[in-house]
């Protein structure tokens, strides 16, 4: 078991260097994340200025301001591609090397998205978290997240990993299928970004659409965790969903490896 | 004016070389054409959510803002459509030095670049583009008059220059730092803000939108010349002005990284 985890955690520690190599890239990247978060804001806020009740889809204005923010950090650290690598392990043959390797590819694949996470993590998410509990409580006078909530979120977050990650196992099964990964993933990201509710919360769809939603894993991905922090699940019923994600967790991966073992028998790959 | 007609001659056998690759793959095309459909889409049901709550967002209403958010997308389409490969120079030629092979053909440069690939994802955003201000003609939001018309033909070809500008100045970083991808992504994050009215935004966002990067002479700005009939001296003016400056600049630039450009050795 620790023989285990010594195996895989160099791949995630690896990523975690390699990420903080780029100091160029380090700080644009940030940037980015603060630009995409901005645009929101600052429309939610010319929303909610033209709005004549005040409060929108069951959010006030300054519970969208955390949402905001919220659901942005966490589908950073939560959506870590992994269908990308596969698409090019596929392209240019090398899936076959880590066929023969004695590693598992899908833990593989997902020891170095753990990796990313946590150094998305550090960078710069749990500082946003700070800042923006203490903004909540100074700006906004609510009161301060309490520590079960949180725990419960940060739970629901580590799930929310895994379904994406093994969702996007699935996705990267494409790869076999078709060479355009690029587009694929466009596709992917636009229709994610609107399904698990990054671009609007889930509650601005109409009922019937989110009567559907529940039923599928996106929800579970990053609108949960964001939830429960914000402390709109309460008790019970943030058991209950977290219950769903682990379910979620289990069926994603054992889709995977349906689909992993269906590919395999077609796979070939030119001489080396 | 016989170096334009051979420049368009050698056009079209470039593009009909490109052609033949993208028949190899016509599953390619149909994926990258719902790519970029579907991000449009996730934009617009996102407007005709909100929209469901709100009457107005700073007296906006919807139908004059999916004008402006169709508005914005053509000129970002024909900039996509006819010189994506500038994200190449930035992203992979200078750094691998594959950028050697332009240097060493008798003709334009730039105009090498740009040729080798026609990006049919485009078509995604100039559909989406096309219907929205069509469909503003067709619910009166806009009036459609000659000079509007001509207006309107003038501030697209003035946009989709401001965009290529951009691009070009973005990817002659590269001969300085190697990879310019990384600011290239960035900026085109910058310019989501420009498919909404800019007077949301704070000021210092603001200035940028209106100087370093300015995306919001490509969309929103001359969109207020056909919504409301904003004066066209700091509309559409405005956005040629900007264009022929920045398209000098970027020109420039571009010549003058050249000429510090080393190939990759080996």
């Amino acid at each position: 078991m620790t023989k285990f985890f010594q195996v895989y955690w160099t791949f995630a520690a690896n990523q975690i260097k390699s990420n903080f190599v780029y100091k160029g890239r380090f700080y644009l990247f940030i940037i980015r994340k603060f630009l995409g978060m901005f645009i929101y804001y600052y429309l939610w806020m010319a929303i909610y200025a033209s709005s004549p009740s005040g409060q929108l889809g069951g959010f006030t204005r300054s519970e969208m301001i955390l949402y905001v923010f919220l659901s942005y950090t966490i589908a950073d650290i939560v959506m870590i591609g992994i269908s990308s690598e596969i698409g090019k392990d596929v392209l240019d043959g090398s899936v076959a090397m880590n066929l023969v390797k004695p590693i598992n590819y899908r833990l593989y694949l997902t020891s170095k998205a753990l990796g990313v996470m946590i150094y998305r993590i550090i960078v710069p998410s749990v500082f946003i978290w700070a800042g923006l509990e203490i903004y909540k409580v100074t700006a906004l006078g609510m009161a301060v997240s309490s520590p079960s909530q949180i725990g419960l979120a940060l739970i629901s977050i580590l799930l929310s990993f895994f379904i994406y990650v093994f969702f996007d196992y699935c996705f990267g099964m494409l790869a076999f299928v078709t060479t355009y990964i690029f587009g694929m993933t466009i596709i992917k990201n636009a229709a994610l970004n609107l399904l698990t509710g990054r671009l609007i919360p889930i509650s601005f769809f109409p009922a019937v659409v989110q009567e559907i939603f529940s039923f599928l894993p996106f929800t579970a991905m990053t609108y949960v965790p964001v939830m429960i922090w914000m402390g709109k699940y309460s008790g019970t019923e943030a058991l209950l969903q977290l219950g769903k994600q682990a379910i979620w967790v289990v069926l994603l991966y054992l889709l995977g490896s349906l689909l992993w073992k269906k590919i395999e028998k077609r796979l070939v790959i030119l001489g080396g | 004016m016989k170096k334009i007609s051979r420049y368009m001659r050698l056009y079209r056998i470039f593009a009909v070389q490109y052609m033949k690759t993208v028949m190899q793959s016509k599953v390619d095309f149909f994926i990258g054409l719902g790519g970029f459909l579907i991000s449009q889409a996730a934009g617009l049901a996102f407007l005709y959510l909100v929209f469901q709550q709100i009457p107005t967002m700073k007296e906006w209403t919807l139908e004059q803002l999916l004008f402006i958010y169709g508005f914005a997308q053509i000129p970002r389409g024909i900039d996509h459509l006819l010189t994506d490969n500038l994200w190449m120079v930035g992203w992979q030629m200078v750094i691998q030095g594959t950028f050697d092979k332009y240097m060493l053909r008798p003709m334009n440069l730039f105009f090498q670049i740009v040729c080798e690939k026609i990006q049919f994802d485009a078509v995604g955003e100039l559909l989406i583009g096309i219907l929205f201000v069509g469909r503003a003609v067709a619910k009166g939001v806009v009036q459609v008059t000659p000079l509007k018309v001509l207006f309107f033909f003038i501030s697209m070809i003035a946009g989709s220059v401001i965009y290529t500008s951009v691009k070009l100045v973005l990817a002659s970083i590269a001969f300085w730092v190697k990879d310019s991808s990384p600011i290239m992504t960035t900026a085109y994050d910058v310019a989501d803000f420009a498919k909404y009215p800019v007077e949301i935004y704070a000021k210092p966002i603001q200035i940028v939108l209106m100087t370093i990067l300015p995306f919001a002479f490509v969309a929103y700005i001359p969109s207020t010349y056909f919504l409301i009939d904003a004066n066209i001296l700091k509309t559409i003016a405005a956005e040629c002005g900007i264009a022929v400056i920045f398209w000098l600049f970027s020109y420039h630039l571009f010549k003058k990284g050249l000429t510090i450009y080393e190939s990759a050795g080996s």
